[in-house]
């Protein structure tokens, strides 16, 4: 009670609250800005809030990725763009609802949803993280190890058919994560007599790199596609009778996007899509999806923003990052000189009351600059691509450089863009990546530690029950995409025979 | 007209399903990364704990090399189509990225940042010059005023002193 009354009297700070209003207003911008996602936003903005205190510094972050979240809706819904991954499903009704001339209608309903989502997954936030710290208490190195390998192991699902690149994405994030001196004996490994490298390869320029520096030579090779004006119709909000035909599909979405958000490495882009089918699979009249339906705006925002506060129960909780923008929020924390996990709870519950707070203000901020404002923000995608991009990229290389002011780490950022563009062409996503360098240190120094108590006795591990459902859980997140692969496959091997008999 | 899709076909069965061809590339590299870990020094016994500062990168670079192959094994039978060649402008757009860099510690950060915020712009097609320049001078200004005189970020000076 304490820790919540001084986390309260810190919001008596009309600093803070600036500070929120901005990252929430920040937030709903870039998201809705066209390949500027949250994620990005929240991995530029990461150098700058280190001369901040923790608590600003993290509700900054908190209220950029919970309007990040609900921006992506505008410009999906206005100009069919959307302005972040998890706002991709918003469009399939949402912009077709705009062409009606509905486009405030659509706005109105993404809002009114996405808050709803947005606190029920705060409410999530504060039950459940306490309880899953509590239980993670117990955790020794080798529980830890597996829990991570686990985080790891569920890149597999974010996406079923680039799984394997997932899985592949991770381990090589683990690898950067091996540069640098090696803390248990002070031998330096792949630092190529670079003393630069010693101290290891900071996530924060490769996680600017991999998101700006790699969508900057996205848009590059996109600069002869047209672009789409935003035309906003009269601003209709919807009423109360299409808020109770909607009020079924926002109750299932925001119980799919917290499930969704609650396991590591998932987030609101896969929450958003099931919320959608859901939507349309619960619904008698399935004629108007894909047409221009409020269920098929509803469900996915509602999805999208529920996953936000869930996706930080296991990053508060145990230090697993629950999406790409939460493992930002997890480097954050980090930089900060906090280690999430039961401890973080112990040591500094204000600061974790202070985050669920931030997230709470910011759900009912966005709804109000949603609401204002979406005319205005609709117009940031007529912001000249030749002109932003630059802009992002020259923030991004003094991002880089600001944090220890080192060219070094400027040249990882740059090289991290590159390699990232390739990557990405490939079937590669950055996400993995970032998370494997985050858990790398965990995921050696944890298995490093578990095979000093075992006295290397590997056997030992399947001797802890937590242990054991942790691998039996990594190894079937592993398999399943390749099952369902290759059933797809055979199914698809059967109609193409049936179709030639 | 008939005869462009089976043209195609044969083609695409000529060529090595694409992520074959990643996954080799991958193992390659998996390959020489390993070499690379033979030269990482071996640390004593009593320090180690028998658990020397190679393992784990080894660990995890063979982890790698089987998703590797997994990949390679489960890209037969895939449909190859060729991938969407990289405009010239993505090229142009990577060297711009590596000048900028290279720049920043010879020219130092206000010219590099002017230099950059205008010939980007222009690169990239844009030619309203009334809108470039000020773009070119505006923007390293603001950006100069809040690092280094609000956030007091040293930036070295290139040769120009400055």
């Amino acid at each position: 009670m304490d820790a919540f009354l001084s986390a309260l009297a810190a919001f008596s700070d009309p600093y803070l609250i600036a500070v929120i209003l901005i990252g929430t207003l920040g937030g709903v911008l870039v998201g809705a800005m066209p390949g500027l996602s949250s994620t990005m936003a929240t991995a530029l903005l990461l150098p700058f809030t280190l001369t901040m205190e923790p608590i600003p510094a993290i509700s900054l972050l908190s209220a950029l990725y919970c309007a990040g979240t609900f921006g992506g809706s505008i410009t999906a819904i206005l100009v069919n763009a959307p302005g972040a991954p998890p706002a991709a499903a918003t469009a399939f009704d949402g912009y077709p609802l705009a062409q009606k001339g509905q486009a405030g209608m659509a706005l109105g309903m993404a809002a009114v949803s996405s808050v709803i989502g947005g606190i029920f997954s705060v409410i999530v936030l504060i039950v459940a993280a306490p309880l899953l710290s509590r239980v993670a208490y117990n955790f020794g190195p080798p529980e830890y190890f597996a829990l991570s390998l686990f985080g790891l192991s569920m890149l597999a699902t974010i996406s079923g058919e680039s799984a394997l690149k997932n899985l592949i994405g991770g381990a090589f994030g683990v690898l950067l994560a091996t540069v640098g001196m090696d803390f248990t004996t002070g031998v330096d490994r792949f630092t190529f007599g670079y003393w630069e490298l010693t101290e290891g390869i900071h996530f924060i320029p490769v996680m600017i790199g991999l998101f700006a520096g790699c969508e900057f030579l996205t848009q590059a090779s996109k600069l002869k596609q047209g672009r789409v004006r935003a035309v906003l119709e009269a601003v209709k909000l919807p009423g109360w009778a299409d808020f109770k035909r909607c009020f079924g599909t926002i109750c299932r979405s925001c119980g799919i996007g917290a499930f969704i958000g609650l396991l590591p490495a998932e987030g609101g882009t896969v929450a958003a899509m099931i919320g959608y089918n859901e939507a349309k699979r619960w619904a008698k009249d399935k004629s108007q999806f894909g047409k221009g339906d409020l269920r098929g705006v509803a469900g996915p925002e509602a999805a999208n923003n529920a996953a936000t506060g869930a996706a930080m129960v296991p990053t508060l909780a145990l230090g697993i990052p629950g999406s790409a923008t939460t493992a930002i929020i997890l480097g954050a924390l980090l930089a900060h000189g906090l280690r999430p996990g039961p401890h973080l709870f112990i040591e500094t519950p204000s600061l974790l009351y202070a985050i669920f707070l931030s997230m709470l203000i910011a759900n009912f901020a966005f709804a109000a600059f949603g609401f204002a404002g979406a005319k205005l923000f609709a117009r940031v995608t007529l912001i000249p691509i030749e002109f932003l991009w630059p802009a992002v990229f020259v923030l991004a290389s003094i991002g880089a450089y600001a944090m220890d002011q080192s060219i070094m780490d400027v040249w990882i950022m740059v090289l991290a863009g590159l390699f990232g563009f390739v990557l990405k062409r490939y079937g590669f996503s950055a996400a993995p990546i970032i998370m494997g360098l985050i858990l790398g240190e965990l995921v050696e120094n944890s298995l490093k530690q578990s095979l000093i108590i075992f006295d290397h006795e590997w056997f030992h591990f399947l001797e802890r029950p937590i242990v054991v459902t942790f691998l039996v859980l990594t190894l079937t997140s592993m398999v399943w995409p390749l099952v369902t692969l290759f059933r797809t496959r055979r199914q698809e091997r059967k109609a193409a025979n049936a179709a030639q008999s | 007209m008939s005869s462009k899709p089976s043209v195609d076909r044969a083609a695409s069965a000529a060529r090595f399903p694409r992520d074959m061809v990643i996954g080799f590339c991958i193992v390659v590299l998996c390959a020489i990364t390993y070499w690379v870990t033979l030269s990482i020094a071996e640390a004593p016994a009593a320090v180690a704990q028998n658990v020397q500062p190679a393992t784990f990168p080894r660990l995890v670079i063979s982890v790698i090399a089987i998703l590797a192959v997994v990949l390679m094994a489960i890209s037969f039978r895939k449909d190859s189509r060729p991938g969407k060649s990289v405009p010239a402008m993505v090229a142009m757009t990577g060297a711009m990225m590596l000048a900028f860099v290279i720049s920043f510690e010879v020219l130092g950060f206000i010219l590099t940042m002017v230099s950059f915020c205008f010939f980007m712009p222009v690169i990239w097609g844009e030619r309203r010059w009334h809108a470039v320049i000020p773009f070119a001078v505006l923007f390293p200004g603001a950006i100069y005023a809040l690092f280094a005189l609000g956030l007091g970020v040293h930036f070295d000076a290139g040769i120009l002193g400055f």
